[in-house]
C-alpha cells in the first residue's frame, strides 16, 4: 500500500513537472528482487485512484528479471530458480546487475 | 504526449535515508537494521546484546511496531536509550519515521544504532534506512526454504542470523541447506548461528558487530 502510495505521489510530481496535463497512462519497471509482488501493486493502484482525478488512469507494468554479470566472460543472464552460476560459461564468479528496480518509467499525458 | 522517465518510485525515502547515512558516516555511529518475520527473535538478540555491553557504550534502539509498544519496554531494562516508532499500520519502517525519531536525542554521539524493523520478511526490504548493514534473521523454525521464497529480503542483506539453534533437535531443519540457499540468492552473505536462549554463538554475533565500529 505505502509502494503504491508512492506510484501515485511520483505519478502526480511528475505530471506537474510537465505541465499539468492530465495523465492517462503510466509506466512501472518493477524489478523482480525490488520486495514488491505485481499483482498487489496493481490492486492496491486501483485501489488508489477510484474516486481520484487519476481514476481513469492505466497503468502498464514492465516486469524487470533478476539478472547477474559474469566477471569471467562478462554475459549478463537472468537468474532462474535462483542460481547464481553464469549461464553461458558455467563461471561461479558472478555479480548482481539487476533486479531490484521499482521505477516510473513513462507518463502518457493528454496537452495542458 | 508520452515522456520517458527514470524516476525511482522510493526516490523521497531514498533520498532521506542518503542524507542519515552521511550523518551516521561522519559521526562514525554503525546503523545496523534488522529484519525478519516476526517472532524470529530480533527482540531477543538485542536483549542479548544490550545486557552484554557495557553501561558506558553509547548504543541507541528504535524499534518498530504496529500497534504495542512492548518490544520498547524490553528493552528499556538494559539502561540504554530506547525508542519505539509505532507505525500506525505500516508494515514497515521508513526513513522518514527514522529520521523524525532521532530529533532531540544525542544521535550525533552514538557508536551503534539499532533499528529493529518490523515483523516481516517482505516490506521492509524496499525501504532504505541509512543503514550501513543490513541483517535477516531466520529462526530454525521457520523452515529453510525462506532465503528462496524471499529473494528480495536475503539478496539485500549482508548478514543472516540463523537464530534458535537450540531448538534444532526438536525441528526438521538443515542448517546446510538454509546456508546454501542464503548462498543462492546472495553468494556474499555473512552467516551466523546463534541462540538468544542458551547464547550459544553470541560471542561470534558481538565479533561481527565489533568488526564493524
Ligand atoms: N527457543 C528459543 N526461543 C527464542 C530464541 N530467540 C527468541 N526466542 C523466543 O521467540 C519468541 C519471539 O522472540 P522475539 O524476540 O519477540 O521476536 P521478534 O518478533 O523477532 O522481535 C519469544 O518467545 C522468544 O523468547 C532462541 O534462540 N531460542
Ligand atoms: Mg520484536
Ligand atoms: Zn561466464
Amino acid at each position: 500500500m505505502s509502494i503504491a502510495a508512492s506510484v501515485l505521489d511520483a505519478v502526480r510530481a511528475e505530471a506537474a513537472l510537465q505541465g499539468g496535463g492530465r495523465v492517462t497512462r503510466a509506466g512501472l519497471r518493477i524489478g523482480e528482487l525490488s520486495g514488491v509482488a505485481v499483482e498487489s501493486l496493481r490492486f492496491c493502484l486501483e485501489v488508489l485512484v477510484a474516486d481520484t482525478e487519476l481514476a481513469a488512469l492505466g497503468f502498464e507494468i514492465e516486469f524487470a528479471p533478476w539478472t547477474r554479470r559474469c566477471r569471467g566472460c562478462a554475459a549478463v543472464f537472468r537468474v532462474t530458480d535462483a542460481r547464481p552460476a553464469c549461464t553461458a560459461c558455467g563461471s561461479g564468479d558472478t555479480e548482481a546487475a539487476g533486479g531490484d528496480q521499482m521505477e516510473l518509467s513513462f507518463l502518457e499525458l493528454e496537452e495542458p | 504526449m508520452l515522456v520517458p522517465l527514470e524516476r525511482k518510485v522510493l526516490n523521497e525515502n531514498d533520498r532521506i535515508a542518503a542524507t542519515l547515512r552521511q550523518r551516521f558516516q561522519r559521526n562514525g555511529t554503525f546503523c545496523l537494521n534488522l529484519i525478519s518475520s516476526p517472532g524470529s527473535g530480533k527482540t531477543a538478540l538485542l536483549e542479548r546484546t544490550l545486557a552484554g555491553f557495557d553501561a558506558a557504550r553509547r548504543v541507541a534502539v528504535l524499534t518498530g511496531d504496529i500497534q504495542t509498544d512492548n518490544d520498547a519496554r524490553r528493552l528499556a531494562r538494559y539502561g540504554f536509550p530506547v525508542r519505539q516508532i509505532s507505525t500506525g499500520g505500516a508494515c514497515h519502517l521508513d526513513a522518514r519515521m527514522v529520521e523524525r525519531h532521532l530529533t532531540d536525542w544525542p544521535v550525533d554521539e552514538l557508536e551503534i544504532l539499532f533499528l529493529e524493523n518490523v515483523g516481516n520478511l517482505v516490506c521492509p526490504t524496499s525501504y532504505d534506512l541509512g543503514e550501513e548493514a543490513r541483517a535477516v534473521l531466520l529462526s530454525v523454525t521457520e523452515g529453510e526454504d525462506k532465503p528462496l521464497k524471499y529473494p528480495a529480503t536475503f539478496h539485500h542483506a549482508d548478514l543472516m542470523v540463523l537464530n534458535k539453534i537450540d531448538l534444532l533437535p526438536y525441528v526438521p531443519f538443515s542448517m546446510e541447506l538454509a546456508r546454501e540457499n542464503a548462498r543462492r540468492v546472495q553468494p556474499e552473505i555473512e552467516i551466523l548461528e546463534v541462540s538468544c536462549t542458551s547464547g550459544e554463538g553470541l560471542e561470534r554475533w558481538n565479533d561481527w558487530i565489533e568488526r564493524h565500529l
